[in-house]
């Protein structure tokens, strides 16, 4: 909320510096959002009079001046402007001298001539026409009245004031106008708050006479008043109020449309003023909008009403809608005679719906949304009618309608200074307590340890002993408060096995040379088509974000591969020509329609590439993860639309799906612009953490020799190699200690549609040296299993 | 026999003495004491001295053999070290030439940050829980005393799947569903993801992370909140930061307050990182509204608490001076490989 210092200083004391103010103010909950000093940036610009004028020799448009800037000598300046004479006083930069926009005015010569100066429009000092009579027109600002040449230029125009916008939180609506905010400043600063004096003379009649007043909706519209203004003279405003105005970021217009602005920025109550002869029936009704019901508003704007939306009608048809903006229909003109003046309580919420449904937003929707107090709309009421006799604006008719309720009663919170002081842990003196809280207009009396406290409507916000503390804390100072270390049982704390076991995750993944990226958790829908993703795959089931920032972030995904492989194509096209990623986040499932919480399933996304990285890179990576989670890991061929036909797995975790990898397709690779071999995997991690993992036990290291027997073996093309190991293993036994493969051949020497695969073979019993009888055995034994998977001994 | 003794003796080690590589000590041992050496061959001539003569004899031969053995040995191992040097020297590495790279991978700022975090409040007793990412609007505003109509949601931007269905906007929904499963003492936090429908620029984006904590037990003040802060910005921020609470609104704390701490960048003195403030606004705080306890089931006359929402983005960025947040989800491997 912006508020001119000037301002504010009729209504409260500050006898402390702007700097000082502006520290304070947020130690009491009232942040400071900008501070704008008029004429910042002005200096060495001073009121001038103009002694003599006199054509430049060498141009046809410049005039050489003789000016009276104060000092001993009159001072030489030259001049484009016309709109200048003798005896004229206007502002004039001295030689050195800065304007608001950073020009730095030196001494030079234009044209053969000296000049030591300039002289200044009002859009040169960063005037309007708003700030000062004359200061829109094209050429030099002449000043009004004979200011003292040599005076400094901004105490000639006023320019002694400093606008401070004060950020006021949603709990203090009441405070984001002229005279919260300075109730605030005279608690902080210790200073007496003086109300302005409300007093006025009406001129006999009842408003009765003039109209009727009904309210249909009184749940929307708590409470309605008004009052009827004759024999209106609109005119320009004083300058002290058009000028807080206009530090409160609005627009002077006229007597009666500033009258309502002003008390609404002083108030925090907005008002509107009817133009009462075009009051069809002279009747206003406080209804819902009737279907088909339109209004042009003030803007010139036509809205379609719903019949949700309260609006205020004359006999016939809408004329403002309520709380928001009024109607063009009824709008005080210049030669409006007769006034219908509005002051209304509409519920906050309706106000909001309306306004956001009609994309409008004005000042007064803002402030009914925060919301308004009942009783504050009557003493709003009173100010404007006060300044329409101060400022002879018309004829107050007497009588007013007010359609309203029971008004509430005030809040009375019983609390104890204990129970108060529990939340926040220091003592603060008792009747120290008691003198906030009554500065605060909060009206509390204290007996003993009881505390009763009387909450004015206004501060609806204070509910309880909770907020009493605040209250007190934020005038007391919080700097009181000294930190003390925490207590309780002395434990470490614990975290989720889910959260201890993604931890060890990452430290296996980036010890082996991945690095973690982080990516949204919502993208394109298209991701899918991008995919190839089969028409009924699950993964199409993407849950939608009504209102997303664009489509390409509109829908929460259920894959982590399409943001893996963006992550992959950016680094790609910026020439990285390998790396090793990897991503823990949620995919989210769920029937649609959604109608309750989604499945987020912890998944884990790898990706591989780059001229060292192959399928089995990766499958190593996968069986480092696996054997960390203690899973028997078993493969098989998969079938993801997105990966290459012949080079991807599906990988088991003790017979539980848990994953699928591999090459990525081409045809896919190519959509994302990566021009290489690509390998990705996508874990569900839900499986890894389910699995118990056995306690770790010591195993002894091994007593006895182990024998190396090596395999040479013939077999179909296309026999896995996997295979042949399982036949191995079943073949030895539990005295298999490992299985190594040692060569894959086909060529010379290998019948067509075969292969030649070799194994190294290490058996060791624990118990005893292997006896070559033994060993005999289990050759024979492995050989007639391998037989049975389809490899015959090379001879 | 004597003085041929002493001259075989002499003209031994004089030739092992000599003997250039481990080959000529090798025959320089065959010649004197192989089978067919020429000390062996004196042994064999004993016989023709008298009995009394013989073991004086065998003795010194003997002695002789001892002594050229020793030779031999030394000027072997000499030669050997020798060699050995020759070799290392030879072997002498440009130390300056590349590593042979180990490729360690790493975790990503954000994480590093969390863990962090996360190490410092489980060490004074936190436990560490997450939330769902999708929240319910009970959940996420209702139970956290903001209800329907209440200006506080035009505060955040929120993201929605359907009927009170949506992403959750602050982690402060956690708050909720540990009061209801835990009873006090409770002490948590829980760090995650957020989501706001800002638009992406240099310091906004629409996913980003916090950490609740809650604090909730007889008799907790906010000098206990000011304490828990106090440690958590020493060990983030540095043992030297001042830490202050400045009066704040938010629905599901009362009193509620912004937490500052001095300006890391000019210790306090002002300047541009902190606007001339001299301090940071690190996160928001406050003593849980009694509303908020009684919708948990928590009675607020026994019991009261804390608890306070830290931006882990903000923190990551003004740790290491990183002056746009979509760096942190652009995930270059230039920019990844610096942490």
């Amino acid at each position: 909320m912006k508020v001119s210092l000037n301002h504010l200083k009729r209504y409260v004391d500050i006898p402390v510096s702007v700097e000082e103010l502006c520290e304070k103010m947020p130690l009491a909950g009232f942040e400071i959002e900008s501070v704008e000093r008029q004429g910042a940036g002005i200096s060495r610009v001073v009121a001038a009079k103009i002694l003599k004028v006199k054509p430049h020799e060498d141009s046809d448009h410049l005039q050489v001046c003789l000016m009276d800037v104060g000092e001993s000598e009159p001072v030489q300046i030259v001049t484009g402007a016309q709109n200048i004479a003798e005896g004229d006083f206007v502002p004039a930069a001295l030689n050195d001298s800065y304007l608001p926009d950073g020009t730095h005015i030196v001494s030079g010569k234009l044209r053969g001539v000296e000049s030591h100066g300039m002289l200044c429009s009002g859009e040169e000092l960063g005037l309007t026409e708003a700030d000062y009579e004359g200061a829109g027109v094209h050429g030099i600002l002449i000043l009004k009245g004979e200011p003292k040449p040599g005076t400094d230029i901004k105490e000639v125009l006023g320019f002694d004031d400093t606008v401070i916008d004060f950020s006021i939180t949603s709990n203090r609506p009441d405070a984001g106008c002229f005279l919260g905010i300075a109730k605030e400043i005279s608690v902080v600063l210790g200073t007496e708050f003086h109300a302005p004096e409300i007093s006025y003379k009406t001129v006999g009649g009842d408003i009765g006479d003039y109209i009727g007043v009904s309210v249909e909706n009184a749940d929307l519209c708590p409470r309605y008043m008004g009052r009827m203004v004759k024999n209106l003279r609109i005119k320009e405003s004083p300058e002290w109020m058009k000028k807080a105005i206009i530090a409160g970021g609005m627009r002077p217009i006229n007597n009666i449309v500033d009258i309502t602005n002003f008390v609404m920025l002083e108030t925090g109550q907005p008002m509107h003023a009817f133009n009462y002869n075009d009051l069809a029936d002279k009747k206003i009704i406080v209804r819902n909008a009737r279907e088909g019901e339109k209004i042009v508003t003030l803007d010139g704007n036509e809205f379609n009403l719903t019949t949700d939306m309260l609006v205020i009608a004359d006999g016939e048809r809408p004329s403002c809608l309520a709380g928001i903006m009024g109607g063009k229909e009824s709008e005080i003109e210049d030669d409006t005679t007769d006034l219908f003046l509005e002051c209304a309580k509409f519920r906050r919420d309706n106000v909001r719906h309306t306004a956001h449904a009609l994309g409008i937003h004005t000042e007064s929707c803002a402030r009914f949304e925060k919301g308004v107090d009942i009783k504050n709309v009557e003493y709003a009421m009173e100010r404007a009618l006060s300044l329409i006799y101060e400022l002879d604006a018309g004829d107050i008719i007497d009588g007013a309608a007010d359609v309203r309720g029971e008004l509430p009663e005030d809040r009375v919170i019983t609390t104890t200074t204990g129970k108060v002081l529990e939340l926040v842990g220091v003592d603060v003196p008792k009747d120290t307590m008691v003198s906030i809280l009554n500065k605060l207009g909060l009206k509390t009396e204290l007996d003993g340890d009881k505390m009763t406290v009387r909450v004015p409507s206004l501060r609806d916000d204070v509910e309880g002993s909770a907020d009493l503390a605040e209250e007190i804390m934020r005038i007391y100072g919080y700097s009181h408060i000294k930190g003390k270390p925490m207590r309780g049982d002395v434990i470490r704390g614990k975290k989720l096995p889910e959260r201890e076991k993604s931890d060890k995750i990452k430290a296996l993944l980036t010890a082996s040379g991945l690095r973690e990226i982080a990516t949204y958790s919502f993208i394109s829908p298209a991701a899918a088509d991008v995919l190839n993703l089969a028409e009924d795959d699950p993964r199409r089931n993407m849950i939608r974000i009504i209102n997303p920032l664009g489509d390409e972030y509109s829908a929460l995904r259920t894959q982590l591969l399409w943001s893996m492989l963006s992550v992959i194509s950016t680094n790609v096209s910026r020439k990285v020509e390998a790396g090793r990623f990897f991503e823990i986040s949620k995919r989210f499932f769920a029937e649609l329609p959604l109608k309750a919480q989604p499945a987020e399933i912890p998944t884990l996304s790898l990706g591989i590439f780059g001229k060292d990285e192959d399928f089995f890179a990766l499958k190593g990576i996968i069986e480092a993860l696996m054997k960390l989670c203690g899973a028997h890991t078993e493969y098989k061929r998969s079938s993801e639309p997105y990966l290459h036909p012949g080079r991807q797995a599906a990988v088991y975790a003790n017979n539980t799906l848990a994953g699928t990898f591999g090459e990525v397709h081409p045809a896919v690779a190519d959509k994302f612009g990566i021009d290489m071999r690509v390998y990705v995997a996508e874990i569900k991690l839900d499986v890894l953490y389910a699995i118990n993992k056995r306690k770790l036990v010591y195993k002894p290291l091994p007593k006895f020799p182990a024998v190396e027997r090596d395999f040479a073996l013939i077999c179909d093309i296309d026999t896995p190699v996997g295979d042949l190991e399982r036949a191995i293993s079943a073949g030895a036994g539990r005295m298999l200690e490992k299985i190594e493969l040692f060569d894959i051949y086909t060529g010379s020497q290998i019948p067509e549609g075969k292969k030649s695969v070799a194994f190294s073979v290490w058996l060791r019993s624990s118990e005893a040296t292997l006896s070559e009888e033994q060993i005999e055995t289990l050759c024979a034994r492995i050989i007639e299993k391998l037989e049975k998977a389809g490899g015959t001994l090379r001879k | 026999m004597k003085e041929k003794l002493e001259a075989i003796l002499q003209a031994a080690r004089q030739a092992a003495e000599q003997a250039p590589d481990e080959k000529q000590i090798e025959e320089i041992r065959v010649k004197y004491l192989g089978k067919k050496g020429e000390l062996t061959a004196l042994l064999k001539q004993m016989g023709s001295l008298s009995p009394e003569e013989r073991p004086k004899m065998g003795q010194l031969v003997n002695d002789a053999k001892a002594r050229v053995e020793a030779v031999i040995n030394a000027r072997k191992e000499r030669l050997k070290s020798a060699a050995v040097e020759l070799k290392l020297k030879a072997e002498t590495l440009d130390i300056t030439l590349p590593e042979k790279r180990v490729n360690v991978g790493g975790l990503h700022p954000l994480s590093i940050v969390t863990n962090d975090l996360i190490d410092i409040f489980q060490s004074m007793g936190f436990d560490v829980l997450d939330g769902p990412e999708v929240e319910t609007d009970y959940y996420n505003f209702e139970c956290l005393n903001v209800p329907a109509d209440h200006p506080a949601r035009d505060m955040q931007d929120t993201f929605y799947l359907a009927d009170k269905i949506l992403l959750r906007t602050q982690t402060s929904a956690a708050q909720i569903r540990t009061m209801e499963t835990r009873k006090p003492p409770i002490r948590i936090i829980c760090p995650g993801r957020v989501f706001r429908a800002d638009e992406v620029d240099a310091t906004h984006s629409p996913v980003f992370h916090q950490l609740e904590g809650l604090v909730v037990d007889k008799g907790v003040t906010m000098c206990d909140l000011m304490g828990v802060l106090e440690q958590f910005a020493h060990e983030i921020y540095g043992e030297d930061v001042k830490v202050r609470f400045r009066p704040s609104f938010f629905p599901f704390t009362e009193p509620s307050v912004e937490v500052d701490v001095s300006c890391t960048e000019c210790g306090g003195k002002g300047c541009r990182v902190c606007k001339g403030e001299g301090w940071i606004e690190i996160l928001g705080a406050g003593m849980v509204h009694p509303n908020v306890l009684r919708s948990c089931g928590i009675d607020p006359d026994v019991y009261t608490g804390f608890a306070f929402g830290i931006g882990i983005d903000r923190i990551t960025t003004t740790r290491y001076k990183i002056s746009d947040i979509r760096l942190l989800f652009e995930n270059d491997k230039r920019f990844l490989e610096q942490f």
